[in-house]
């Protein structure tokens, strides 16, 4: 055992190098078994800082303990101040020093060309108006007169759908030649639909829910037509445009986005854009659009419901008052 | 035949498996595609009608609502031509190219990636498999078994020996590339800007020939392996044809690796570090004194921001240099553009004011129909934009030409002037996008410079006085960071007015020299610590003991 112990002096400089290793390296590499996300986390510089300073307190009270101690732990550093090692060592180790604190005081005071940072706040609320915050989706929410024109219509087998879808509909039907508009509709709720409408009794809920699969298909149209671009073909913020922003389109499917708000805020962001943010949300990097120059109320609600839907979430509940 | 054919896919397979691109593996399938069952089928129509129809269209005729607003077109599923695959020209792509086109999409187009391990409300493997299903009963060439490219062998394998790309295997694909005549379309450097005129695919638009050199635009994948299954494959629809009779398979592995060698890499900063010199600032775009500045990548994306909205900007990339001495600024923009337009004919520019309404029937600029996109009608022009108050904290003016209470300044430099002996670049000023660009008075043009376009590319040479006393002018000072970004238009992709492609704001800072202080201080710790250890080493010495020299 004896041959194998080192210095307390080397002891102190083993244990700083393994901490500073676990600290810089062990802990990102930790996280990302922890995280399972695909990058390390690393650690920040003031947190690095105050480990090491923990550290060094430490192994100050360690080797300062008993008077030997401390003899151990100078002995070395006596010996070669005295040339004990060689004297090239100590010239070595008396210019080496110096040059890094030089070197490190250089780093420190020169002028460094850093992009301004800027923090950014992703869903201000400083500007945001009462009015909005319990705002209601009518699409979502279609009332007893919406439903009962649905059924109509759909009795009648002409449906009224938005003129951006129409075309694309007619082609449809002069080729098919379905016994009713709605059969392109494959999914469920509108395939019951069908079929109470083929034995004449329909319920109201059963009608209000294929009354929605036709607003998101006319929304999911519209997102495609007008938002796919940017915040891409699965919600995901990587559009064909995304690329070319450096505040990047949201991806709806992150947990964070659009399910910690309300319809409401939803609502407000796409009317008013990135001009609408107030400053501490940098509205002058945002190339969000503002929708309200270019669609209408009835338009922007679709296109929220569809978005909710493609990414698979839930807006907010507004807290009641 | 059913088991040789299998061994054969499954050899196929295992070689997509094997090859080294990490980028490949993601989009095998762990299983080949399920029998097609009545329900499979309905699973996959569903799939299709909400994903895929507002593009494909409800008949898989590419006339979805999005489709006239995209170039290139969503594939018309009806016709049975498919370009990207692995089988032999003219033939039917297999089960595995359409589940890899779908998983990994197409970049450069509106065709995104689907594979739900890279997008979290992409689709299932499962359900990706449905929607092929479904996808192929739009083409009745799929029901005919001796239209299978699988089960009649015309499917391509990747060559057995894959030699890596190296400096000797890039030299001998240089040379095929030269002997198989690649430039007569896409340019001796690559660029796209081989032929003299657009081309037509076969349902009739304008085909763009592929800037081999921008990566990001390589539809069915960028890799080695991907580009040798283009040439090999041919690019059906397209004037792009297969070159498996004409070059054998080393050859073409050999062109492959040459081909990747030329993309362009990206660089990442967001801020131009502009070099101080002495000498004078060059005005010309062929000048020396460029191979000293440092290059700064700025991607654009298409206006899409007001109407008239643009999702098909030609232009996605402009690399920015500049030069400054105590007097000037310089700065050299240069970009990809195969065709150099330096006329322009007003009178054929788009208005946007019926689209510009609230709830028209879309507020973006359709692909064909509404505007030219054709040579000799608008010009080429590119515009360097800034922020006129140095910026206070982050606060900057709107990126998408500033706004009312916050001006940006715009150096916009247009083919036609510069054709035309004129200054090619005229100072401007906006408030905001609603405005044209207010053209500065005479007095306040100060820019010079000269443009050339070449090979495929423009270089365009910027300069003027660091500070101008003008408030309605950009100064520039050492040591600041001034917000920069660019608007760039290509004329022959019917590009004016804000039917354009810009960039968001980068920065551009001149260097400063280093203060003297920065020495001085460096200079005294070195002294310093120098000092304390000579102390400390004459005060070892002092205590010197012999019993501790024995230790």
């Amino acid at each position: 055992m004896k041959k194998l112990r080192l210095g307390s002096f080397f002891t102190v400089v083993l244990i700083l190098l393994v901490v500073y290793a676990l600290v810089k390296w062990g802990i990102p590499a930790v996280s990302r078994e922890v995280t399972t996300l695909p990058f390390p986390l690393p650690v920040p510089g003031t947190l690095m800082f105050f480990y090491m300073v923990l550290t060094v307190v430490a192994l100050f009270l360690f080797v300062t303990f008993s008077e030997e101690g401390l003899d151990d732990f100078l002995r070395p550093v006596k010996k070669l101040l005295r040339g004990g090692y060689s004297k090239i060592a100590r010239a070595a180790v008396l210019l080496a020093v110096p040059v890094v604190v030089s070197w490190q005081v250089y780093e420190v005071v020169v002028p460094k060309v850093e992009v301004p940072s800027s923090l950014r706040i992703q869903h201000p609320s400083s500007n945001f108006p009462k009015s909005f915050e319990d705002k209601k989706n009518p699409i979502a929410n279609p009332g007893e007169a919406q439903v009962t024109a649905f059924i109509e219509q759909a009795e009648a087998n002409e449906i009224e759908f938005i003129p951006q879808v129409q075309e694309d509909v007619e082609n449809w039907m002069n080729e098919v030649e379905p016994d009713h508009v709605l059969e392109f509709f494959a999914v469920e709720p509108v395939k019951k639909f069908l079929a109470q409408l083929e034995s004449g009794s329909v319920d109201r809920e059963t009608a209000r829910a294929a009354l929605l699969e036709k607003n998101l298909f006319e929304g999911r149209a519209l997102y495609a037509m007008n938002c796919r671009a940017c915040h891409g073909d699965s919600v995901a913020g990587d559009g064909p445009m995304a690329d070319g922003f450096k505040l990047r389109p949201i991806n709806f499917t992150d947990n964070g986005t659009i399910e910690t708000i309300v319809e409401g805020y939803t609502f407000w962001r796409v009317t008013n854009g990135g001009p609408g943010l107030p400053t501490e949300a940098t509205p002058w990097d945002s190339a969000m659009p503002e929708w309200k120059l270019s669609l209408t109320e009835e338009e922007r609600w679709k296109i929220i419901l569809a978005e909710y839907d493609l990414a698979q979430k839930t807006p907010r509940i507004p807290e009641s008052h | 035949m059913r088991a040789p054919c299998k061994l054969l896919a499954a050899v196929i397979a295992a070689a997509w498996v094997s090859a080294p691109a990490p980028a490949l593996a993601a989009n095998v399938p762990s299983k080949p595609m399920p029998e097609a069952t009545d329900d499979h089928l309905e699973q996959g129509r569903g799939v299709y009608f909400r994903r895929c129809s507002f593009c494909h269209g409800l008949l898989g005729d590419g006339e979805g609502p999005a489709a006239k607003y995209l170039d290139p077109r969503p594939r018309d599923f009806t016709l049975g031509t498919f370009k990207f695959r692995t089988t032999q020209s003219g033939e039917l792509p297999t089960n595995e190219d359409l589940f890899r086109t779908v998983s990994r999409g197409l970049p450069g187009t509106a065709m995104q990636a689907f594979d739900n391990d890279l997008i979290k409300s992409g689709l299932s493997e499962d359900e990706r498999w449905a929607v092929i299903g479904y996808i192929k009963t739009f083409a009745q060439e799929f029901d005919d078994p001796d239209l299978d490219p699988v089960a009649t062998g015309k499917v391509i394998a990747l060559p057995a020996n894959r030699p890596p790309v190296t400096p000797e295997t890039i030299a001998k694909g240089k040379e095929v590339f030269e002997k198989a005549k690649c430039w007569s379309c896409h340019g001796k450097l690559g660029r796209g800007d081989g032929n003299k005129e657009f081309r037509k695919d076969d349902w009739g638009f304008p085909i763009r020939i592929r800037n081999v050199t921008h990566p990001w635009k390589i539809k069915a994948g960028g890799e080695v392996e991907d580009i040798y299954m283009r040439f090999t494959s041919g690019i059906s629809g397209t004037p792009m044809p297969s070159f498996i009779k004409s070059l054998n398979e080393e050859d073409r592995w050999y062109l492959a690796g040459y081909i990747k060698s030329l993309q362009h890499e990206l660089t990442s900063h967001q801020a131009l570090q502009v070099k101080a010199v002495t000498a004078d600032l060059p005005e010309s775009p062929d000048d020396d004194a460029w191979d000293a500045a440092e290059p700064m990548d700025m991607r654009l994306a298409g206006q899409v921001i007001a109407a008239p909205r643009w999702q098909n900007p030609s232009i996605e990339m402009v690399t920015v240099q500049a030069l400054s001495n105590d007097t000037d600024i310089s700065f050299r923009l240069t970009w990809d553009d195969p065709f150099k337009d330096i006329v322009h004919d007003e009178a054929r520019e788009f208005d946007p004011i019926e689209i510009a309404k609230v709830g028209s029937f879309s507020s973006y600029v359709e692909a064909n129909g509404m505007m030219p996109r054709a040579l000799e009608t608008f010009r080429d022009s590119i515009a360097l934009q800034f922020a006129v108050k140095p910026t206070q904290g982050t606060k900057k003016p709107h990126f998408y030409r500033g706004s009312s209470s916050d001006q940006v300044h715009l150096w916009v430099w247009k083919a036609d002037l510069d054709a035309a002996g004129e200054r090619g670049t005229e100072e401007g000023n906006a408030r905001g996008w609603k405005q044209p660009i207010k053209r500065q008075a005479e007095g306040g043009q100060q820019i010079a410079g000269q443009a050339k376009w070449d090979q495929g590319r423009w270089s365009v040479v910027m300069k003027r006085p660091l500070n101008t006393g003008d408030k309605n002018d950009v100064q520039f000072a050492k040591g600041l960071f001034t917000p920069m970004s660019v608007n760039a238009w290509d004329g022959s992709n019917g590009e004016h007015g804000l039917i354009m492609g810009l960039s968001t704001w980068h920065y551009v800072f001149i260097e400063a020299p280093t203060p003297v202080s920065v020495y001085v201080y460096s200079v005294l710790a070195f002294l310093v610590a120098g000092g304390l250890g000579i102390w400390l080493m004459r005060k070892a010495e002092k205590e010197e003991t012999p019993a501790e020299v024995d230790a």
